[in-house]
């Protein structure tokens, strides 16, 4: 059983890193928020595996889980509303062109 | 036991292949293509990991959300087909290693970690869902409506944003054009 939760926890994990490095390397909003999509699907994955291998009695893994999937639409609705802003304004959302947004 | 951890590892390696494709290609349907089969990839591995709920819900939201990131990707990339060879990334370097850091550092404490008693039965499907449902409207229910609340606040301000600002200068140019 502890096979399953180490494959499960080494997927999330290489999610994780693939997400970290989208988030990082991409000069678009959308691609940006993709790389944010796969760090929080990393998250979801060990979630799912700490709730399934260590403490199937406790619904709270699960509630957290529900709370993350909450923050990834969150996360694709205000981030579109400021793509749909910035693309009005400037007329690109590239991220290498915002440095006005700087404080 | 073998075939769980078999069924888990080939839909996580579709989950790391796929999410691997999202940054790898140059087309952006093909990106936010890649993205959904990538978390339908992880809804598998939930339904493989008896979490039939929270399976079949990942998989119905990602459906959706990535259906509306694709058509959002070719409104607003310089170049949604990718036929122009465009290089739409920046710091590569840094970015590697810091993707390769953190992947790094998680497998380690995997491995690492003691995780105590792993337990081999799970609930089964219907009592899961009316133990979550359960949790929902009893001891989670202010985080399950706080929930809700962030949502609808989210929308609210998402359509906020977007509604282009209505200035003089903006009235004045659309009765020029009129």
């Amino acid at each position: 059983m502890t096979l399953v939760l180490i494959v499960a926890l080494v997927t999330g994990a290489i999610l994780f890193g693939i997400g970290v490095y989208g988030a990082l390397s991409q000069t678009n909003l959308v691609m940006i928020m993709m790389g944010v999509e796969l760090i929080l699907a990393g998250a979801l994955v060990n979630l799912v595996a700490f709730w399934r291998f260590l403490h199937p009695e406790s619904y709270s893994g699960q509630m957290f889980v529900l709370v993350v999937m909450t923050v990834m639409a969150v996360e694709m609705a205000v981030g579109f509303g400021v793509a749909i802003a910035r693309f009005r304004a400037k007329g690109s959302v590239e991220m290498e062109e915002a440095g006005d947004l700087k404080g | 036991m073998y075939a769980q951890a078999f069924f888990v590892a080939v839909f996580g390696l579709a989950a790391i292949g796929f999410g691997v494709v999202v940054f790898r290609t140059s087309s952006m349907v093909r990106s936010a293509l890649a993205l959904l089969f990538s978390q339908t990839a992880v809804g598998c591995m939930f339904l493989a990991m008896q979490t039939e709920f929270l399976g079949v819900l990942q998989i119905m939201m990602m459906a959706t959300e990535m259906s509306i990131m694709a058509i959002f990707m070719v409104m607003f990339m310089m170049d949604p087909g990718g036929m122009g060879g465009m290089d739409m990334t920046h710091q590569k370097r840094f970015s590697i290693g810091a993707g390769v850091v953190a992947a790094g550092v998680a497998i380690v404490v995997a491995f690492w970690a003691d995780w105590g008693p792993v337990t081999a039965e799970a609930p089964d499907a219907a009592m899961q869902t009316r133990a979550l449902g359960m949790e929902l409207l009893g001891r989670s229910m202010l985080i399950f409506e706080t929930a809700g609340i962030t949502i609808l606040t989210a929308m609210i301000a998402a359509t906020a944003v977007a509604i282009p600002v209505q200035t003089t200068a903006n009235i004045a140019d659309k009765e020029d054009t009129e």
